[in-house]
């Protein structure tokens, strides 16, 4: 490929293509997410087309924005590093096999499903007390309007009438997957996180569910213990990537 | 309109993911390719793991490798 003869430009507000003799040869996709965040992503077969849709999608938008790549896909990190980005966070996936409930439960604590006002207080309440930009994606803080929460999602550990702790697991894949852990500071090393993950992963057994899938922060070394005291398998690590940001 | 190069869709199944975020995938063809991850899916935090339907596109320089380009929902 000649990339010489190729032209790119932008097809829509979020689209861009690279063409060569009236045939598309790459794409660009910028999305923006709930968290006000905007993400881009590129896709050909051609590294001299991947840096000239890079440049002319960094043209176009203001800064920062990130992507997302698989950090065992060296081709593609080294796009967007050409691309002037560098690493912002690192995310490790991980499979944690299901079980009989074994997680002791603290006294006086009550591990149940959620409702959804005391679960949108306790909501709050960590998200006043978290460093939120460590969190999984899905869990960002949204960029103005009200943060969905559906109860159906959760578990939660109670203490004394009051939620204290909570789960989110997201089953509508074949794997469910859990998609955030969190105790309030005040609550932690109690064992509090320990016991919902214990709970959860045995209500999956009994379901019949052999295995679930986590994300976790590769700073969270706390997350991290935790998991892996279940015999969780890091299978992989995500690589979030940002350009412009100081 | 500029039609789309290695424009070569096929639907498969994962049958394994394998190291460097690339995944071997089973056409209705028969055949079995290696595929990797499109930006798209990556980008919304999609996840393929073995079993999962796919939509590949084939490169078009190499036939034995694609991009999974849409999960469908088993």
């Amino acid at each position: 490929m000649n990339s010489l003869l190729v032209s790119i430009s932008r097809v829509a507000e979020n689209q861009w293509h690279a063409v060569e003799n009236d045939l598309v040869v790459g794409r660009g996709h910028a999305s923006r997410r709930l968290d006000g965040r905007t993400f881009l992503s590129i896709d050909t077969w051609d590294d001299s087309v991947f840096d000239r849709l890079a440049t002319a999608m960094l043209t176009d938008h203001g800064e920062p924005v990130y992507t997302v790549v698989d950090e065992g896909d060296r081709a593609l990190t080294s796009g967007w590093e050409r691309a002037g980005f560098t690493t912002w966070r690192r995310e490790r996936e991980y499979v944690v096999p299901t079980g009989p409930a074994s997680a002791p439960i603290p006294a006086g604590v009550v591990i149940t499903a959620a409702e959804e006002e005391p679960l949108r207080e306790l909501d709050r309440a960590l998200r006043a007390e978290i460093d939120w930009p460590t969190m999984p994606a899905e869990v960002l803080p949204w960029q103005g309007g009200s943060v969905p929460l559906d109860p159906s999602k959760y578990t939660v550990a109670k203490l004394h009438g009051q939620y204290v702790g909570l789960l989110r697991l997201a089953t509508y894949t074949r794997q469910p997957r859990i998609g955030l852990i969190a105790v309030l500071a005040s609550r932690q090393h109690q064992g509090i996180g320990r016991a919902l993950l214990g709970q959860v992963l045995g209500d999956l057994h009994h379901a019949g569910t052999g295995s679930v899938a986590a994300e976790v922060n590769e700073t969270n070394t706390a997350a991290i213990a935790l998991f892996q005291g279940f015999q969780a398998r890091h299978t992989n690590t995500n690589l979030e990537l940002v350009h412009g940001k100081a | 309109m500029p039609r789309k190069a290695g424009a070569i869709e096929l639907d498969g199944v994962v049958v394994e993911s394998l190291r460097n975020a690339v995944f071997r995938v089973e056409l209705t063809n028969g055949h079995q390719v290696l595929a990797h991850i499109s930006g798209k899916i990556r980008k919304n935090y999609i996840k393929i793991i073995p079993e999962d339907r796919v939509l590949v596109e084939l490169s078009p320089y190499d036939l034995t490798r694609g991009r999974i380009i849409f999960r469908y929902r088993n």
